[in-house]
């Protein structure tokens, strides 16, 4: 080993605390980097191939019925390569406990060689055209299956056209459209105990729901480089007769969306995290390669003088940095793919990806390395370019006492005069190394903001849930087909309902200045005592007897204004299309999915119907829940019955990963913050051994020179904790627009960035508690300073 | 105990172990000093002159023997003892001056005399070592002998029973040299504070009241000076 690689084992040696914390920091960098990279690479990869495998669809058109030679038609549009006619209805499900759930029945045509959207079978076998049994069988997708604890031979009842049918589970199955079954963008999670998505054969389906020889979903395959735009055009044009609900592309489709999502999110995270962290590691690398060779200003002196040159000496230092990233790299990288395997099976059952992928990205990792070695190049050399200046026997003396002069503070010469004269000692120690202090402040800014940003997303979360479980209503109950308001008595009238409120809730797009949306419009009474109307500020609003509510995600997209016209287009399966216009009376905030409120007597008025409505909102007796739901549920009328309480607990219950995020955030918020205060005391501490020691001579206490560092430490820290509260919350609106920017899918949701002050004050707890940490660790030499020694010597 | 002797060292050894090698740098040495003279120790390097400094203002033990100031013994003191005692009653002048780098001349002083009850006023302090134009510099803007004479009001302004110099003649030209060891004999002849100075330069044994030569750790000889010489007069 070379002599200069030898000095630098020793120097490691001797400052290990700082080099071990510094390829802390590097280490999380890498190991965010390398993780969720792969995780990503390996997602993609699964998603696509299973995308490729099974034909899915890239083009969605939905109709109220169309006869099957339709297809044919389609496929004769240039650019199309294949079309497929299906069925797909939601339907209510009886399950064997009394309660409802609610089924997405998707027909496949038999055989599914080459048809777009084939299925994948996961187990049990595929179901046939014709059973010998007679009565039709059914594939369930998995989550649905385990939920409801379903195995082949077993039975489900569904209820389609006001009759029950029961159908025979023979497997489970999934599909690339079925990645991630949510029913609708408004529900905030998948429910796999209330909603299950049953594959049936083409012709069962048909049966099942009166459609003999129709379809009512058209999707297709399109030749790569074919106008996307202009297909959907001509196909849409073909479907016009037959009642064209809605068409979508392949990237609006729900399932696409949330897994695209979170793709994005985690490349999101894989660039923003490992950039600060490396970021902040070079910070901290040049400040003490920068005070390193400041110290050894004599030792280069003889190194030149013996002979080595200037690039030598410098690689000599950089080496130190150069060496914190590779040993970061590495760490991270093992931890990272350790990571990786195991965020990939979560992932992948997560998203019920039937093959995953779970290799290690070569590429990550040479990248991982590159990246961290590089950054330590830089740093190292830039922090090292002093070296240059040093003359060989200018360096073997000994300079000045260091920088003097006056701080800007002094000039506010009154205030200047009252501080202590410790006081004035840390502000000038501050203001003289203006660049280290800065480091500090900026790495404990971003510490206590990464604090704040992990425990803000639970805050956000829980105010959305408060105000989208608000409502005042126990269940949320919706029928078959729209009914005569009149018949809500049958509901009134059972024991247990202490108050029903009729809804309408029609499916609709509304144009508005060459932009469309769609959007679910709810009627309600005028007087509403169970649905919470609130403004973007908060206040309650008021039905107006004219007009709409427009839901806030969709007035931004639409971009309309209170005062403004738009055309609403009804969508409801049945009957005609309707148009109508309607003025915009006020935006009401919400934080999930889009709804737009109006009166009841709107909503007959826009389908030209009296009197109609499709749900109603129940209060009832606590007491006697159980037994209404059981009467509900027996009613073929009802589709679906939500009941408030269930829902919300289901939510909790999935918010749980919440608590690992937020443990896993906050210790990497910690390791950054104590990194970076560790060595700036550490540095600080080495820099003024000889005047603390001159102090303790003359006769000041132990407590007395760690509180003139703590003071000093504190005026930066504290600054740095003060500083990175708001710039958590800026963090936070930062995340969320790119989160809400980043897919189709969060756009429908509008979060408002809300911070407890509780969270405040547990990010500045965890800050102090770092800063502490570090501090002790880092000052614990002052107590045995070796007076003796330490003034003898000249540095 | 005679009622002028102010500190009392009886038979005291140091020993340091340095690895494997174990150096003895005071060997069974006894000493009496007497409140108000000026104390001379001379020596080569190594001869134990500082480390016997050392342990005279608390900043060390000795290994074995007994140190009282006053009445108390000193040898036994804990950390906080210590502390109290180098606090209140010791001065220090250092060779490399060792002031505070980011406070001016007067703040290097106001931080001492915060230590104690009843410090000298600073202004007249740093009045009597000349340095009353200069008081708002800062250390990197004086002159060796600017910042020796600030350590000297440092150690003054506290008004302590001992002042304990090493070397502080050390990094100066001669002019300076003597100009700062003048200022160390008016403290001693107008506060009446203890002085005892440390050095390798035989030359200002002229001013004091009795030199002391060390050689290995041993006193090996004791000279009264009847009449001291003003430093002005010594030449080296």
């Amino acid at each position: 080993m070379s002599i200069l690689a030898k000095k630098l084992f020793r120097t490691i040696k001797t400052t290990r605390g700082q080099f071990l914390a510094v390829t802390a920091v590097v280490m999380l960098g890498i190991t965010v980097y390398i993780s969720m990279s792969t995780v990503s690479y390996n997602m993609i990869q699964s998603r696509d191939l299973f995308y490729r495998e099974y034909n899915f669809a890239d083009y969605y058109f939905q109709v109220i019925k169309a006869p099957e030679g339709v297809i044919r038609q389609i496929e004769s549009v240039p650019g199309v390569i294949r079309a497929t006619g299906r069925i797909q209805k939601d339907v209510p499900v009886l399950r064997e406990n009394g309660e409802r759930a609610s089924a997405r029945l998707t027909s496949y045509p038999l055989p599914m060689n080459t048809e777009v959207n084939r299925l994948h079978l996961l187990s049990g076998r595929l179901f046939e055209k014709y059973p010998e049994t007679g009565e039709a069988e059914v594939l369930l997708d998995p989550q649905y299956a385990a939920a409801n604890r379903l195995s082949p031979n077993d039975k489900v009842t569904i209820v389609a056209e006001g009759r029950q049918v029961s159908l025979t589970v023979v497997g489970a199955a999934t599909a690339p459209e079925f990645v991630y079954p949510m029913k609708d963008a408004a529900s905030l999670i998948p429910e796999p105990g209330n909603f299950g998505i049953f594959m049936v054969p083409h012709n069962q389906a048909q049966e099942i729901l009166n459609l003999s020889g129709q379809v009512n979903q058209v999707v297709i395959k399109i030749a790569h480089g074919s106008d996307e735009k202009k297909i959907a055009e001509r196909v849409k044009n073909i479907l016009e007769p037959y009642g064209n609900l809605a068409s979508y592309p392949r990237k609006q489709q729900l399932s696409d969306a949330v897994l695209s999502g979170e793709m994005d999110q985690l490349r999101i995270m894989a660039r923003f995290l490992p950039s600060i962290f490396l970021g902040i590691a070079a910070l901290i690398e040049f400040v003490m390669l920068g005070r390193m060779v400041k110290a050894q200003r004599s030792q280069i002196g003889t190194m030149k003088a013996i002979g080595y040159n200037n690039f030598q000496i410098m690689w000599h230092y950089s080496s130190y940095a150069v060496l914190v990233g590779a040993l970061g790299a590495l760490l991270g990288s093992l931890t990272g793919i350790l990571l990786a395997s195991f965020l990939s099976r979560v992932y992948a059952q997560f998203f019920n990806l039937p093959e995953v992928i779970s290799g290690v990205s070569s590429l990550a990792l040479l990248y991982g390395f590159i990246l961290s070695l590089s950054v330590g190049a830089v740093a190292g050399l830039t922090a090292s370019r002093g070296v240059l200046a040093i003359q060989p026997a200018e360096s073997m003396q000994s300079g000045p006492p260091r920088g003097s002069g006056k701080i800007f503070l002094e000039s506010w010469s009154r205030l200047w005069h009252r501080l202590d004269t410790t006081w004035k000692m840390c502000l000038r120690i501050i203001m003289r190394n203006r660049f280290r202090s800065a480091v500090t402040l900026l790495g404990v800014v971003f510490a206590t903001g990464m604090m704040v940003v992990s425990f803000f997303f639970q805050d956000t979360v829980n105010v959305m849930i408060n105000e989208y479980f608000s409502q005042k209503y126990d269940y949320f109950v919706r029928f078959t087909e729209p009914v005569k308001e009149s018949e809500l008595l049958d509901i009134t009238r059972l024991d247990g309902v202490t108050r029903a409120e009729p809804v309408f809730e029609i499916p609709v797009k509304i144009h508005f200045a060459g932009r469309t949306q769609e959007e679910l419009l709810i009627g309600l009474p005028g007087n509403t005592q169970m649905q919470r109307l609130k403004s973007q500020t908060g206040s309650d609003l008021r039905l107006p007897d004219r007009g709409l509510l427009i839901s806030s995600s969709t007035a931004r997209k639409l971009q309309v204004r209170v005062g403004d016209e738009v055309q609403v287009e009804t969508l409801l399966p049945l009957g005609p299309t309707r148009r109508s216009n309607l003025k915009i009376m006020g935006v009401s905030q919400q934080f999930i999915g889009g709804m737009s409120y109006l009166t009841l007597a709107q909503t007959n008025l826009i389908l030209q119907e009296n009197q109609l409505i499709s749900g109603a909102m129940l209060k009832l007796d606590p007491g006697k829940a159980h037994l209404v739901e059981n009467k509900l549920n027996d009613m073929t009328g009802v589709s679906s019955l939500l009941s408030h309480k269930k829902e919300m607990e289901s939510f909790a219950a999935q918010m749980d990963y919440m608590y690992y995020y937020i443990f896993v955030m906050v210790a990497f918020a910690v390791v950054l913050g104590f990194a970076i205060v560790y060595n700036a005391s550490v540095i600080s501490f080495a820099e003024r051994k000889r005047e603390l020691a001159s102090l303790r001579v003359i006769g000041f206490t132990v407590q007395e020179v760690s509180g003139l560092l703590l003071k000093e430490n504190l005026l930066q820290t504290l600054l740095g904790v003060a500083l990175g509260l708001p710039f958590g919350r800026l963090l936070a609106d930062y995340y969320i627009q790119a989160m809400m920017s980043s897919s189709d899918l969060y756009s429908t949701y509008t979060f408002k960035v809300v911070i407890y002050p509780l969270t405040y004050a547990l990010s500045a707890l965890g800050g102090i508690f770092f800063i502490m940490a570090a501090y002790r660790l880092a000052v614990r030499g002052v107590k045995t300073l070796d007076l003796v020694e330490v003034l003898k010597t000249r540095d | 105990m005679p009622e002028n002797v102010l500190m009392s060292l009886k038979k005291i050894t140091k020993t340091y172990t340095m690895g494997e090698v174990t150096v003895e740098a005071l060997k069974e040495t006894s000493l009496d000093i007497f409140a108000g003279e000026l104390l001379v120790i001379l020596g080569p390097s190594g001869s134990g002159k500082s480390t016997l400094l050392n342990i005279m203002g608390g900043m060390d033990l000795p290994t074995t023997g007994e140190v009282y100031f006053g009445q108390e013994n000193m040898s036994r003191a804990g950390e906080s003892r210590l502390t109290h005692y180098r606090r209140s009653a010791v001065g220090f002048v250092f060779q490399f001056y060792n002031l505070i780098p980011d406070l001016t001349a007067r703040e290097n002083v106001e931080l001492a005399a915060n230590l104690v009850d009843n410090p000298l006023p600073t202004a007249e302090v740093l009045r009597e070592v000349g340095m009353e134009t200069r008081m708002d510099h800062f250390p990197a803007q004086l002159s060796g002998g600017e910042q020796q004479r600030v350590s000297i009001a440092r150690a003054v302004v506290k008004n302590p029973r001992l002042l304990l110099c090493d070397e502080p003649t050390g990094s100066l030209d001669s002019h300076t040299g003597r100009l700062i060891l003048a200022m160390l004999r008016h403290v001693n002849l107008e506060h009446g504070s203890t002085v005892v100075i440390v050095t390798h330069n035989a030359v200002i044994g002229a001013m004091a009241h009795r030199v002391l030569r060390m050689s290995s750790g041993r006193i090996v000889e004791v000279i009264e000076n009847a009449s001291p010489l003003p430093p002005e007069r010594i030449e080296w």
